[in-house]
C-alpha cells in the first residue's frame, strides 16, 4: 500500500523547509506546487525541498520542482533537494536534471549549502 | 504462454495508482526483478500521464500483454460522448516523460487508433530463464 501523501513547512532564519512524503505523482503534485509557491513568495532566501520521506515521484513532480527553480531563482533566491532513495535520485539522474538542482543527501546539508 | 489483463478506469488523475499497481504485479509475476518491476511501475505511470489531463473527462483502457519475459502496455484515452476528446500535454513535462520512457524501456511511441490516442511501451526482462 502506497504511503499516504503529505506535505509540512518549517522556517526559521531565513531557510523555509518544505517536506513532503509518499507518492508524487498527477494528483498530488498540485498541493506540494500550492505549497512551494506559497513558500517562495515569502521571500526565503533558501528553500529546501525535503524528499526524504517521498517512495515514488515521475514527471509531474519533476515540472513542480523545476516551475519552483525558475520562481525562486526570479525572487532571488535559492532552491536546495534532499534526496536519499536511489529510485527518486534516479529520477533526476535519467533526466538530467542532477545538473539543474543542488541535491543534498540531508536537511542539514541542504540548510548548510 | 500469453498473458493479457485490461483495466478500464475513468481518466482520473487519483486512479493511476492502480495502474502503477497492476504495472508492478505484472512485471513481478513476469519475473522482473526489483529494479525492472519499479521502472515499469514508473514507466506505465508516465505513459498514462499522457492520457489524463485533469477535467478532460474520458475513460483509460490499459492493456498489458506479457508474452515470457517481454510486456507491452498500451494506454488509451476514449473520450466521453460529446466531451471536448482532446488531451494536450505541457511540452516541459512531456520532454521530461519522454526522458524517463527512454531511460526506462526498450521502445515507446503514440498513435492514433479510430480517433481515440494512444501510448504504448514495450520492455523486455533483462534475466533470461534458465
Amino acid at each position: 500500500m502506497a504511503e499516504t501523501f503529505g506535505i509540512s513547512e518549517k522556517t526559521g532564519d531565513g531557510v523555509s523547509v518544505v517536506s513532503a512524503t509518499g507518492e508524487i505523482d498527477i494528483a498530488t503534485a498540485p498541493p506540494l506546487r500550492r505549497q512551494l509557491e506559497a513558500s517562495i513568495d515569502r521571500g526565503p532566501a533558501v528553500v529546501v525541498v525535503d524528499l526524504l520521506g517521498v517512495t515514488f515521484m515521475d514527471s509531474t513532480a519533476l515540472g513542480v520542482l523545476v516551475g519552483a527553480l525558475k520562481r525562486t531563482r526570479a525572487a532571488g533566491g535559492a532552491l536546495r533537494i534532499v534526496v536519499s532513495d536511489t529510485r527518486v535520485l534516479k529520477v533526476f539522474e535519467i533526466t538530467g536534471l542532477t545538473e539543474v538542482f543542488s541535491i543534498f543527501a540531508t536537511v542539514e546539508d541542504a540548510v548548510r549549502g | 504462454m500469453i498473458d493479457r489483463i485490461e483495466l478500464s478506469l475513468p481518466a482520473s488523475a487519483e486512479l493511476l495508482v492502480l495502474a502503477r499497481l497492476t504495472a508492478a504485479t505484472v512485471a513481478s509475476r513476469a519475473g522482473f526483478d526489483v529494479e525492472e518491476v519499479e521502472d515499469l511501475r514508473l514507466a506505465v505511470d508516465e505513459l498514462c500521464i499522457s492520457m489524463v489531463e485533469e477535467g478532460a473527462g474520458g475513460r483509460l483502457r490499459i492493456e498489458f500483454v506479457r508474452d515470457a519475459g517481454l510486456i507491452e502496455v498500451s494506454c488509451g484515452h476514449e473520450p466521453e460522448p460529446g466531451g471536448a476528446g482532446s488531451v494536450t500535454g505541457d511540452p516541459t513535462l512531456r520532454d521530461l516523460s519522454a526522458r524517463i520512457l527512454d531511460a526506462l524501456v526498450d521502445e515507446h511511441g503514440r498513435d492514433t487508433r479510430g480517433g481515440q490516442k494512444r501510448a504504448w511501451l514495450r520492455k523486455q526482462r533483462a534475466r533470461q530463464e534458465a
